[in-house]
């Protein structure tokens, strides 16, 4: 039992997991061939913006520490840089490939910003750099909202309704693949491990010489970049955006609540708890017409009192994950 | 900040040398996906959505499905209800009295398929997804909001279906080009119309607008802008707020100096509150205010009292206007049966709700097929006198034939005075000074 254990507390670190992960997304690439409607390819590609999100978000709050409660602002800078290029550049040809050579410059305006940003706000601790974040994101909306020439601003912007399913879920089965497996190194990498120091005591990462500013500020810049390119995709795929549909407190509220419910600085914590998060959302709205959003607050308060490090999580007493230890404890309670 | 040149270098190698494994990998890995690419075929999507009607499946051959997604909760929840109990109300009536839509002489039962959008983008697009690809619906109605329609009709759009909608109002829906978007209320550029058109012709000569900085406000002070030009008004200030404002006062302060006779202003409820209350404390005085969103509604007369007296608002429609049809009677007529089922009176959502549905049953009856290519022919023609007004779309799908109605405050009731055929009272102008009444 402690070898399982012992396994189980080593998920997912390995080169099999990360096979595992590579198998999987083979088979989503070909699941499109066993003839599927666009409604699935869809759901597919939503429930892939949410992996990747939370897999984000993980990065800076999870493995670093850093509990980002503006997170969705790069979003919304992605989004925004997307729909400003692909409706008002002279130099996008069509529609589609103009989407596609934005969407990097999305990233990379979101990377940026979070460079500029994380300067001052990456040096608060604890609930003041989450209270900082949260600020940000709803100055961003204001900001959004009187640059009018180039925004839209309240009226908002039309982007050119193109909507390709297929293309969709395979751009985002890509940077979803790409975004875990990088998650994936980084859990494994010197630097992965210099941001757990960092989380763990950053006073005592700091006096081992790993430079945290710099630190933080990557994890930060990286998280920020492919948010970012997330928010291009959804602009996009949206046709439509307005600052009260791009920046909205959810958007936030769902990457924490994913990646808390898979398990906080695990690789496929977040993963695992995105696609719990969504089919439940869509299977409880499915069944309990009317009383679906109580349904689900009640179902996290259970989540969050018995399962507090996550489905994953392995930060607390004792060996494995805490979906074991649970099972150990409902066993010790059932033997007489 | 400790950032050194050196240290970066430095770092970048450790993260280099640290997993070259893992990099070569991820290359070898999307080199061969990139090969994949160009030798497979692109899978096949199944296309089932264009087959015209849903009469496969034997037993429901005689029905027309439609199919809507509308907030039941949300930030929308409210006026999502009414427009489901206007779907509603025209379903039952069409089913149960009429006897179902005449299709070339054959009669079909509707069946209308209606999802929650919890008011959120994503949402909305999936269950439009679900509605044509899966429930495979004829015809679409259109969810609550401007910004919801938006993400809605790019889809049906994408599909090629027809979606009536009677809820989004923001002119930049009909700016895209879409086919088979109609929409069957007066659009956001019209709402001024009547108002300032009857205030002209009382002789005033000045106008001052602001608005809230989002589409649909946007859209009816442009409109206004427009209107006032048309009707020899001389526009002397125009002021934007921001969403959720909670003071105004300083708008009002500017706008007391000019000494306008005409005040336009409005967004949403709360910031009619806000202006009235804000006019009396800074003893500004034009000779009428015109408040697009909130006079219309008993509420505000609750809130405010007395001082709403002498507001004019814009509306879609109201029961005592004097329109009618043969399938509802008149306005009146309309409101008692609404109240008779659902035990409330019927909001003008609600009422362009049922009209939205009447309408692309008129259409697909005049088409007398089920196809889409028919049916937007059919609405593209249609010219009718609804108890909701008249239906007569436009070639980008508003319906620009409908005028809208204007409202006083009249010793505490909500009397139609404008337009003319439709008015129950006589404009009250000019508004006497705060410190007479």
């Amino acid at each position: 039992m402690a070898r399982v254990r012992g396994r189980l507390a080593q998920l997912g670190q390995g080169w099999g997991g990360l096979g595992l992960w590579w198998l999987l997304l083979a088979a989503l690439a070909l699941y499109p061939y066993t003839g599927v409607t666009h409604l699935t390819l869809f759901l597919g590609s939503q429930v892939f913006v949410l992996v990747t999100l939370a897999s984000n978000w993980n990065l800076i709050g999870g493995m670093t520490g850093y509990v980002d409660f503006g997170h969705a602002v790069f979003f919304g800078i992605g989004a925004y840089v997307m729909g400003i290029l692909v409706t008002k550049s002279p130099l996008l040809v069509s529609p589609e490939w103009g989407f596609l050579q934005a969407l990097p410059v999305s990233g990379a305006a979101a990377a940026i910003f979070a460079l500029l940003i994380g300067l001052p706000t990456l040096r608060l601790k604890g609930p003041y750099f989450s209270i900082a974040m949260l600020g940000t994101f709803v100055a961003m909306r204001e900001i959004v909202r009187v640059l009018r020439p180039l925004t839209g601003g309240g009226v908002g912007l039309n982007l050119p309704p193109v909507l390709n399913r297929l293309g969709d879920y395979y751009l985002m089965l890509v940077l979803m693949g790409l975004v875990v497996s990088i998650m994936w190194w980084i859990r494994r990498s010197e630097f992965g491990q210099s941001l757990i120091a960092i989380r763990e005591d950053e006073i005592g990462a700091e006096m081992r010489g790993i430079n945290t500013t710099l630190h933080k500020i990557l994890a930060f810049m990286i998280a920020a970049f492919f948010t970012g390119v997330v928010g291009g995709f959804w602009a996009w795929q949206n046709t439509f955006i307005d600052p009260d549909v791009v920046f909205i407190e959810t958007r936030t509220v769902e990457m924490v609540m994913m990646s808390m419910l898979g398990g906080l600085g695990t690789v496929w914590g977040p993963p695992l708890g995105a696609v719990v998060i969504y089919v439940l959302q869509t299977v409880v709205w499915g069944r309990l017409f009317g009383i679906h959003l109580l349904a689900l607050g009640i179902l996290m308060v259970l989540l969050v009192l018995f399962l507090p490090e996550g489905i994953l999580g392995t930060s607390g007493r004792g060996g494995g994950t805490s979906i074991v230890r649970l099972w150990g404890r409902i066993r010790k309670r059932s033997d007489p | 900040m400790k950032i050194k040149i050196n240290e970066l270098s430095a770092m970048s190698y450790r993260l280099g040398a640290l997993n070259m494994r893992f990099i070569r990998m991820l290359v070898l890995v999307v080199l061969v996906a990139l090969a994949g690419c160009s030798a497979i075929p692109t899978p096949e999507v199944r296309e089932d959505v264009s087959s015209e009607t849903s009469t496969e499946d034997g037993a429901a051959a005689d029905v027309i499905r439609i199919g809507a997604a509308v907030s039941e909760t949300g930030k929308y929840s409210r006026e999502g209800r009414d427009t489901r109990q206007g779907y509603g109300t025209w379903l039952e009536w069409v089913n149960n009295e009429y006897g179902g839509i005449d299709v070339a002489g054959k009669r079909y039962q509707v069946e209308l398929v209606m999802y929650d959008d919890e008011g959120d983008p994503d949402t909305v697009a999936r269950l439009v997804e679900q509605l044509i690809s899966e429930d495979r619906v004829d015809f679409l109605l259109g969810p609550y909001s401007s910004s919801l329609t938006q993400s809605a009709s790019a889809i049906s759009e994408k599909y090629d279906k027809i979606m009536v909608e009677g809820n989004g109002a923001s002119e930049s829906l009909f700016e895209r080009g879409f086919r088979n978007l109609f929409a069957v209320l007066t659009p956001a550029g019209n709402y001024t119309q009547s108002a300032l058109k009857m205030l002209a012709e009382q002789g005033a000569q000045s106008v001052v607008i602001a608005y809230e900085d989002t589409a649909f406000p946007t859209s009816v002070a442009e409109g206004a802008q427009r209107w006032a030009k048309a009707y020899g008004l001389e526009v002397l200030g125009v002021e934007t707020y921001p969403r959720d404002v909670a003071d105004v006062s300083g708008i009002m302060a500017k706008f007391k100096e000019v000494e306008p006779d005409i005040f336009v202003g409005g967004g949403h409820f709360n910031d009619a509150i806000l202006f009235i209350r804000a006019a009396k404390e800074l003893d500004f005085n034009p000779k009428a205010m015109v408040i697009t969103v909130g006079p219309s509604n008993p509420k505000l007369v609750q809130e405010v009292g007395a001082d709403a007296e002498y507001v004019i608002g814009p509306t879609q429609w109201e029961a005592s206007m004097s329109y009618e049809d043969e399938y509802f009677g008149t306005a009146a007529e309309y409101a008692a049966r609404y109240e008779a089922q659902w035990s409330e009176p019927p909001t003008y959502q609600a009422a362009e709700s049922t009209a939205t549905a009447l309408a692309l049953h008129l259409a697909i009856e005049a088409a007398g097929a089920l196809d889409t290519n028919s049916v937007r022919n059919a609405l593209r023609e249609l010219d009718v006198v609804t108890f909701y007004g008249p239906i007569n779309f436009d070639e980008t799908g508003k319906n620009a034939s409908k005028p809208m109605g204007a409202i006083q405050v009249q010793d505490g009731e909500i009397l139609v005075v404008a337009p003319g055929h439709a008015a129950v009272s006589e404009l009250r102008y000019p508004a006497p000074d705060w410190k007479d009444r």
